[in-house]
């Protein structure tokens, strides 16, 4: 169980799922289907992620409305974005499993990878 | 002072003559865990004789500083042995303004290497942070397939590590180590990979954080960003990066078979339209890479080079010590 880290993930793609701003109560009941989960958590782990920027708010009432601060596209590109800049100093740049490349050296490897596959794997 | 010269002499020649014959001995990459101990032990050895040497230099210019007292002191009290004593001073004088500045460069060393791990310590967990929240968590066969054979903390680091796929067009498979380990795999990588070829790929980045590998590579990073014109760094951080690919990669080979790797190689690899010209030396490591599972290991010719290396790193192990040896001898 990866606890608050997890929730976090949860209840932002619940967010980003939702259609329009969302209180703390509707996401609980919505949660409640599918987890016993307290509604104390809930709301600490939202305002959690409003302090650290994912989630925006506007109160309404007693209760605050949250939405999210960027879609999951816009994150999504910001990451691979960071990911395949060269420049970052990110580990991510440092760990890639490979990079891309052209149409020349693609045929080359082409060729590797017939004579690897036509040979009884070792 | 008489050791401290000949140590200088020392980590130079290796740091600027040593990173040819390593590069040419660890380039085939037949035993890259060899290959990246015998530049870690060129590093080390370098650096350890640049350390002692400074701290000769400065015990010297400490030396120097007591004698210079004397020397004001008696100039002040009468003219006994003016001449002499003032040549000395002199000379201790220029000896401490090199102290001085020697340990100037040590500190603005120090202080770069800390800033570039430290910066790529916050990049790496507000990125991890991110990739956790915005991505799925991989479902499937693959993604709980975690049985690696190697034991300890590390290895189940890599076992546990999440693996959560990111919305993107372009075929990407990386790891951030950390708490949790984490995986990042785009759906353009699902899409171009076959079910053993993913298995290579997690098999790959779980290599990765069972290994380590991220402090080898923030060490040597740090490194070439403290001594950014030290051939020895700055080239070896490139090597570095490239053998522990290797690792990884005979990690996966042993895994999931070396079809498998090599298809999830060119399979990523290709996968993508991107500009030819940003590409070269990445390019240029991907066909090492599989051009070296494509080949069958001579054994002869391993031997070779794993004795050369082997010879090498004792040399290189043995190097700071011999060397202030002869330099008291003599």
């Amino acid at each position: 169980m990866r606890g608050f880290g997890e929730l976090e993930a949860v209840i932002m793609h619940r967010v980003w799922d939702h259609a329009g701003p969302v209180t703390v109560r509707e996401l609980f009941d919505d949660l409640l289907r599918e987890r016993v989960i307290a509604y104390t958590t809930v709301m600490t782990t939202m305002d959690n992620l409003h302090r650290k920027g994912w989630l925006a708010r506007v109160k309404e009432g007693k209760a605050y409305r949250y939405t999210a601060t960027a879609s999951r596209e816009e994150y999504s590109a910001r990451l691979m974005r960071e990911a395949l800049d060269g420049g970052g100093d990110t580990q991510a740049v440092l760990s890639h499993f490979v990079a891309q490349m052209d149409g020349e050296e693609s045929d080359l490897l082409r060729d590797v990878v017939r004579r690897l596959t036509s040979r009884p794997p070792r | 002072m008489r050791l401290a010269l000949p140590l200088l002499g020392y980590a130079l020649a290796v740091a600027w003559w040593m990173p040819a014959p390593l590069a040419r001995l660890t380039a085939p990459g037949l035993g890259p865990r060899l290959g990246l101990a015998a530049w870690l032990t060129a590093m080390a050895s370098a650096l350890a004789a640049a350390a002692a040497a400074l701290a000769f230099l400065i015990r010297a210019a400490a030396g120097g500083w007591n004698g210079l007292a004397e020397v004001v002191c008696r100039s002040v009290a009468g003219h006994a042995c003016a001449q002499t004593v003032y040549q000395s001073a002199a000379f201790e004088l220029v000896l401490a303004v090199i102290a001085v500045v020697a340990a100037l460069a040590a500190g603005i060393v120090a202080w770069r290497y800390g800033r570039s791990v430290q910066r790529a310590r916050r990049q790496t967990r507000a990125h991890r942070e991110v990739a956790r929240i915005v991505g799925r968590a991989l479902t499937g066969g693959a993604a709980g397939d975690g049985s690696l054979v190697t034991a300890g903390a590390a290895a189940s680091a890599g076992r546990r590590a999440r693996a959560v796929v990111i919305d993107a067009a372009a075929p990407v498979a990386y790891c951030l180590w950390g708490r949790p380990a984490t995986i990042v795999l785009s759906s353009g990588a699902l899409e171009v990979l076959d079910p053993a070829q993913l298995g290579a790929v997690l098999a790959h980045e779980r290599a990765h954080l069972a290994g380590r590998h991220h402090l080898l590579i923030a060490l040597t990073r740090g490194l070439a960003a403290a001594f950014p014109a030290v051939p020895l760094f700055s080239r070896g951080q490139d090597h570095v990066a490239r053998l522990a690919e290797m690792c990884a990669d005979d990690a996966a080979a042993r895994r999931s078979g070396r079809p498998a790797l090599a298809g999830a190689l060119l399979a990523m690899a290709t996968g993508a339209a991107v500009p030819a010209a940003a590409l070269g030396a990445m390019a240029c490591a991907v066909s090492a890479r599989l051009g070296r599972l494509a080949e069958v290991p001579g054994h002869a010719r391993d031997a070779g080079y794993d004795l050369a290396l082997a010879a090498l790193m004792v040399v290189m192990a043995l190097g700071p010590g011999l060397v202030a040896l002869a330099a008291t001898r003599a």
